[in-house]
C-alpha cells in the first residue's frame, strides 16, 4: 500500500462509497451526552467545564443579541478542534484540509454577520468602512480599500484554516519520509530528524487547537462589529 | 403442534389488526412491576480497568486460564509480526509520524493526566461540599432551635419565682407607701398640737408680762419722792461702807 503525499487530502471513499459523511460526523461520536445526573464522571465534568468556560469567554464581549450565536459558535469550535486533532493521527483524513468545507463554514457565517449589521444598524455597519481620523483626501481610496478588506474576510477565514492544516500535515509527511529514508543510511541524522519531527508534531497539535479557536474568534469579532 | 401454531398466531395477532387490540387487553397484566425510573442506578466510581492505557483487563483475564500471564503479550507480538511479515501493514513514513504523535500523546497523558483528574474531581467535590454545607447549616440551625426551645421551657418553669419576686416587690411598695402616709399623718397632727401648745405658752407669757408690767407700774407709781430720796441716800451709805470693806480686804 504505497501512500503518496496527496492521498491524505483526497476525499475518502471505499469501493466507490464516499465516506466523507462518516468523516465529518465522527467528532459527534466522541463526546458523551451530559446525563441528567447531578454529579457526572470525570469525562463529562471536564467536557462541561470546558464548554462552559469557552462559551463564557467567547460571549463576554458580545452584546445580548450576539448571544444568540452561542450554540453555533461553541459547536463550531468543538467540531473544528476535534477534526484538527483527529487529523494528526496516522492514516486519517482531515476534512478541514478541504477548502470546500472551510469556505462552506466561512462564507455563510461571515455573510450572516454582514447582513445582520446592514439590517439592524446600516449606518454603523457602513461606518466601519471608514476608520476614524483619516485625512479628507484619502477618504475615497480608503473606502475602496476597506471594502476590499471586508470582502476578503471570508476568503481569509477559509484559506487560513485550510492552508495551516494542509501545510502542517504535508510537513509532517515530508519530515517523516526524510526520517524513513535516512534511517538505513545515516542513523544519527535520522534521529536528529526524528527529534525535529517530534517538535513539529507538538507544533501541529498547538496549531490545530489555535486555528480552530482563531476561526471562531474572528467570527465572533465580526459579529461584535455588526450587532 | 397445532398448539404451537395457536401460540405463534396469537402472538402475531396481538400486534396486528382490529381485533388484535382486545386480545392485547385480555392478555396484558396490569401493575405487576413498579415501572419507575427513579432512583437512577448509581454510576460506577472508576472506569473499566485497562493495562498499558488501552487494553482492557478483561482480555487478560479471558486469556489467563488457557495461556497464563504471557498469553496476551504473545498474541500482540504475534499479530504485529504477522502483519509486518505478510506486508498487511507496511512500514512507511506514516509509521514514524504515528510514532511521533504517539509519543506526544503518551507524554501529554503521563504529565497532565493526574492534575486534570484532580481538577475535575475537585469540581465535583465542590458541588457536593456546597450541598453538604447547606444541609449542615440547616441541621445546625434546627439543633440551635431545639436548644433555644429547651431554654425557653426552662425559663417558663422558673416563672413562679419571677412572680413571687414581683409580688414581694409590690407588697414592699405598698408597705412603704402606707408607712409614709402614717408618718405624714403623725407629722400633721403633731404640728397642730404644737401650734396649740405654742398658743397656750404665748397666752401665759403675755399674761405674765402684762402682770409684771402692771406690778412695776403700780410700784413705780407708789414710790413717793421722799422715799426715793431716802433710798438713794441709803444706797450711797451702803456703797461707802462696802467700798471701805473692799479697800481693807484689798490691802490685806
Amino acid at each position: 500500500m504505497m501512500v503518496s503525499f496527496f492521498d491524505q487530502f483526497a476525499s475518502p471513499s471505499y469501493l466507490g462509497i464516499p465516506l466523507i459523511a462518516i468523516a465529518i460526523a465522527l467528532p459527534w461520536v466522541l463526546y458523551p451526552t451530559p446525563s441528567s445526573r447531578w454529579i457526572n464522571n470525570r469525562l463529562i465534568t471536564a467536557q462541561e467545564w470546558f464548554i462552559n468556560r469557552s462559551t463564557n469567554q467567547l460571549m463576554m464581549p458580545l452584546s445580548v443579541q450576539g448571544h444568540k450565536w452561542a450554540l453555533l459558535l461553541t459547536s463550531l469550535m468543538i467540531f473544528l478542534i476535534t477534526i484538527n486533532m483527529l487529523g494528526l493521527l496516522p492514516y486519517t483524513f482531515t476534512p478541514t484540509t478541504q477548502l470546500s468545507l472551510n469556505m462552506g463554514f466561512a462564507v455563510p457565517l461571515w455573510l450572516a454577520t454582514v447582513i445582520i449589521g446592514m439590517r439592524n444598524q446600516p449606518t454603523v455597519a457602513l461606518g466601519h468602512l471608514l476608520p476614524e481620523g483619516t485625512p479628507i483626501p484619502l477618504i475615497p481610496v480608503l473606502i475602496i480599500i476597506e471594502t476590499i478588506s471586508l470582502f476578503i474576510r471570508p476568503l481569509a477565514l477559509g484559506v487560513r484554516l485550510t492552508a495551516n492544516l494542509t501545510a502542517g500535515h504535508l510537513l509532517i509527511q515530508l519530515i517523516a519520509t526524510a526520517v524513513f529514508v535516512l534511517l538505513p543510511m545515516m542513523p544519527t541524522v535520522a534521529i536528529l530528524t526524528a527529534a525535529v519531527l517530534f517538535l513539529l508534531t507538538l507544533l501541529e497539535v498547538a496549531v490545530a487547537m489555535i486555528q480552530a479557536y482563531v476561526f471562531v474568534l474572528l467570527l465572533s469579532l465580526y459579529l461584535q462589529e455588526n450587532t | 403442534m397445532l398448539s404451537r401454531l395457536v401460540l405463534v398466531s396469537g402472538h402475531t395477532l396481538k400486534n396486528s389488526g382490529s381485533f388484535g387490540a382486545c386480545l392485547v387487553q385480555a392478555s396484558r397484566s396490569f401493575h405487576q412491576s413498579s415501572q419507575s425510573l427513579a432512583p437512577v442506578p448509581p454510576l460506577p466510581e472508576k472506569g473499566g480497568k485497562v493495562r498499558h492505557g488501552i487494553f482492557p483487563e478483561e482480555l487478560f483475564s479471558l486469556l489467563y486460564p488457557k495461556t497464563g500471564v504471557t498469553g496476551p503479550y504473545m498474541l500482540g507480538t504475534g499479530l504485529l509480526l504477522y502483519m509486518l511479515s505478510k506486508e498487511i501493514y507496511v512500514i512507511n513514513h506514516e509509521t514514524f509520524a504515528a510514532a511521533s504523535i504517539g509519543a506526544v500523546v503518551i507524554y501529554g497523558i503521563k504529565k497532565f493526566g493526574p492534575s486534570v483528574a484532580t481538577f475535575v474531581d475537585k469540581i465535583n467535590e465542590d458541588k457536593v461540599a456546597k450541598a453538604q454545607e447547606v444541609k449542615d447549616q440547616a441541621m445546625a440551625s434546627l439543633a440551635q432551635g431545639i436548644q433555644d426551645e429547651k431554654k425557653e421551657q426552662w425559663r417558663v418553669e422558673g416563672r413562679h419565682m419571677l412572680f413571687d419576686a414581683k409580688r414581694n416587690n409590690v407588697a414592699m411598695l405598698l408597705e412603704t407607701n402606707y408607712r409614709e402616709r402614717l408618718h405624714m399623718v403623725t407629722n400633721e397632727v403633731k404640728k397642730r398640737l404644737d401650734y396649740q401648745v405654742e398658743l397656750q405658752n404665748l397666752h401665759r407669757r403675755m399674761e405674765q408680762e402684762h402682770m409684771v408690767n402692771w406690778v412695776e407700774q403700780s410700784v413705780i407709781k407708789s414710790i413717793t419722792p421722799q422715799q426715793e430720796k431716802e433710798s438713794i441716800a441709803k444706797c450711797i451709805a451702803d456703797l461707802k461702807v462696802l467700798a471701805k470693806a473692799t479697800q481693807a480686804r484689798a490691802t490685806v
